[in-house]
């Protein structure tokens, strides 16, 4: 008899997974929060290289566009060694890149250090992250993921009084020097992403999404994976069986063939729609305020209750995105949250006085944390584990333009009406349109799934034995739903199979 | 009250007006005051007294009050002023060896000049940067703006700086403080960060190991059963 230790071959949905989540957290809050924070120190260094103000914001605008840039080679590192050591090695180069700023002499070399270096150990980190909890989570999921996003607002509020404290009691050199070790702990984070074999095993890359599936049961790799905890990555076993293709080799370190994959194009297009109008608001927010007659720290108020809004409703959607009667319609979830997203900010100019701000700041922080919570969330959903590490490389690098370009062309809009309206009606009007475009394509994409799914079920012999966390909305449709009695016929079956194959 | 800012020699006039509430008040008698010195020539209207005042220096500034004498004693206060200016209440933080760059900024109005004084003992010192031309320099980057830059910072230029700004009427005074660190001072915060990371890391890794060699020996063990069990 076998002497197999793996019982189901799934994600542990739990134990470590917890560790990991923590970790996460800590990786994407620094991501998000660390090129926000910096404009604490932006009105001193300006003055003291003597710069324009415009010259400064270039720092966290290289920082942003490395970090979201360099998703497709986090991805490759990924694919090829494993989150730990990506991780580690971001947290590392985000060390050395603030401490090396801390002893800049010249705007230029601010860029360097701080713009590409710290921002690329940023995209190491922000990755790999999102990639680790896809692999130790199936069934929780979404609650994963929404306590993992939660990390950025907490780290915003946690590192925006810091770094004022940082800044009046060792100036800014002192403070990068300090920032750098606190950006050391990613490396903590890195540490607590134990290597898991176990996601993984049950997919193979090669599937595609249209009819016909060619599903590699290699159960064999599965037994073998599940009972060693081991860090060598899962696809340099996975080479020695499969042929050696020109194409995919490539494939197995970024995979290309994403782009025929239905899912992964609405997601594609939906999302690099919604990031024009995105972020806009939240940094013409303070401005418009003062712009009506709020002074400073009310306006800054603002942007406190947007943060504490958004750090309750991230985990709060994860647990909802989780119910069994959200998560097989997840993407509709997702979709309802753009477009409230962006309801919100075309009545946003109808608010008058500052009550009226502090309603529109609620709504947006609950609208902002929803989406946010399930970005990620959602493209899981739709590719599947195995190929999410390719996914987020190749949207993250798209939505990397318009995430650029979304604030500067608000900042256009206000300049040539003098009236912040027009950037909150854009931001409005893209994000409804997105949400739409997303709510149509994914009822579509939805329709054609299920007609797929029985096409196949009619082909094969075996009644859905192997997860195919491609077509993963159907089958963990039906776990979700009725978890205990529909789980163990499927471990049968798999027990089953093995044995089959350890036997021969 | 009311505080009022001119930079320049105008003509002003300042008046106080009686609330209807106190209209019932009879044996009304107003006088303006600046001081102990009383001013003339106030025009009266239905229930306003105003003085007119030219104000060409220094000296004419201060505080003006009209004062009314009934049965109730009622004032106002204005306070002519120049522009204020402002420094910094934090101090500035430098380090040995670096150049520190000090703002003075003034509101609305731009003054004639601008002046630099450090803080030696008890005494302002001037500093003259064409003096001293490779240790400070004085750039008015607007005219409403003015920087000190001091170059290779040491620890005696820790202290007390004014700017001082020159308008027509006057001069008006911000305060700046230097405060110079040696690079011990981030480094140790740093330093103890660093250790915690190091610390944290080695223990996760320590905790996985002995938790896989856990795994090995349950494995271990339940093979041992089964072998014994056939």
């Amino acid at each position: 008899p076998p002497t197999n230790a793996g019982q189901a071959p799934g994600p542990p949905d739990g134990g470590w997974g917890w560790a990991v989540v923590f970790g996460a957290f800590i990786s994407i809050g620094f991501a998000y929060a660390f090129p926000k924070g910096l404009a604490i120190f932006f009105k001193e260094i300006q003055d003291f290289f003597g710069t324009s103000y415009s010259e400064i914001a270039w720092v966290s605008s290289i920082m942003l566009a490395t970090t979201y840039g360099a998703g497709p080679i986090s991805s490759i590192l990924v694919n090829r060694y494993g989150s730990r050591p990506v991780v580690m090695f971001g947290g590392l180069l985000c060390g050395i890149g603030m401490v090396s700023a801390a002893f800049c002499t010249s705007i230029l070399q601010l860029y360097i250090c701080v713009g590409f270096i710290t921002g690329f150990g940023l995209a190491l980190n922000l990755q790999p992250s999102v990639i680790m909890i896809g692999k130790y989570f199936l069934k929780r999921r979404p609650i994963a993921n929404g306590l993992a996003m939660a990390g950025s607002p907490v780290m915003l509020c946690t590192l925006a009084p810091l770094n004022q404290f940082l800044f009046d009691n060792f100036g800014w050199r002192g403070s990068f020097l300090i920032l750098g070790a606190i950006l050391l702990n990613c490396c903590v984070a890195g540490a607590l992403f134990r290597p898991i074999g176990a996601a993984t095993a049950s997919v193979k890359t090669q599937v595609t999404e249209k009819g016909t599936d060619a599903l590699k049961e290699e159960v064999t790799g599965d037994a073998v994976e599940m009972s060693t905890l081991t860090d060598v990555p899962l696809k340099d076993k996975m080479e020695d069986e499969e042929e050696k293709d020109c194409c995919e080799k490539i494939n197995q370190y970024l995979d290309f063939s994403l782009f025929k994959h239905r899912g992964f194009l609405i997601y594609l297009i939906g999302n690099v729609l919604m990031f024009l109008g995105f972020f806009a608001p939240i940094v013409f927010l303070a401005p418009y305020a003062k712009h009506i007659g709020i002074d400073e720290y009310s306006a800054a108020f603002l942007l406190s209750i947007l943060a504490i809004v958004d750090m309750i409703a991230r985990p709060t959607t994860g647990i909802i995105a989780n119910s069994k009667w959200v998560r097989p319609r997840i993407q509709y979830f997702f979709s309802f949250a753009i477009t409230f997203n962006g309801t919100c900010h075309l009545l946003c100019p109808l608010a008058s006085g500052y009550t009226g701000l502090v309603i529109y700041s609620i709504f947006f922080g609950l609208a902002f944390g929803m989406v946010c919570a399930m970005l990620f969330e959602t493209l899981m959903d739709l590719v599947g584990a195995a190929r999410f590490t390719s996914a987020v490389g190749l949207v993250t690098i798209a939505e990397c333009c318009t995430i650029l370009l979304g604030p500067p062309i608000g900042g256009t809009l206000i300049d040539t009406f003098g009236d912040y309206k027009y950037m909150f009606i854009k931001c409005g009007a893209v994000m409804v349109l997105a949400g739409t475009f997303l709510f149509i394509m994914n009822y579509y994409n939805y329709h054609m799934l299920a007609k797929e799914e029985k096409e196949r079920k009619s082909k094969e012999e075996h009644p859905t034995s192997v997860r195919t966390e491609n077509e993963g909305r159907n089958n963990w449709n039906k776990e979700t739903a009725q978890n205990g009695p529909e789980l163990e016929p499927l471990r049968e079956e798999q027990e089953g199979l093995k044995k089959e194959v350890n036997g021969t | 009250e009311k505080n009022i800012t001119l930079d320049s020699a105008t003509r002003i006039e300042l008046s106080c007006r009686l609330d209807s509430k106190y209209s019932h008040l009879k044996s009304l008698r107003v006088t303006w005051k600046r001081g102990n010195e009383t001013i003339r020539h106030i025009n009266k209207t239905e229930n306003s007294w105003s003085i007119q005042l030219m104000i060409l220096d220094n000296s004419k500034l201060g505080s003006y009050s009209c004062v009314l004498q009934g049965e109730e004693e009622i004032s106002a206060v204005f306070h002519l002023q120049v522009p204020k200016i402002e420094g910094k209440e934090k101090p500035i933080i430098s380090y040995e060896g670096d150049t520190v760059v000090m703002t003075c900024k003034s509101f609305d109005y731009a003054p004639i000049a601008w002046t630099w004084y450090v803080t030696n003992g008890s005494e302002q010192i001037a500093i003259n940067d064409s003096l001293l031309a490779d240790k400070y320099v004085i750039n008015r980057i607007s005219a409403n703006v003015t920087h000190l830059k001091i170059l290779k910072v040491t620890k005696e230029d820790d202290g007390v700086y004014w700017c001082e700004a020159a308008f027509e009427l006057g001069k008006s005074i911000g305060k700046l403080k230097l405060k110079v660190l040696s690079l011990m001072v981030p480094l140790k915060p740093f330093l103890a960060i660093v250790a915690e990371v190091v610390i944290i890391v080695t223990m996760v890794f320590l905790y996985e190991m002995y938790s896989k060699k856990k795994e090995k020996r349950a494995e271990y063990e339940k093979e041992f059963d089964q072998v014994e069990q056939l």
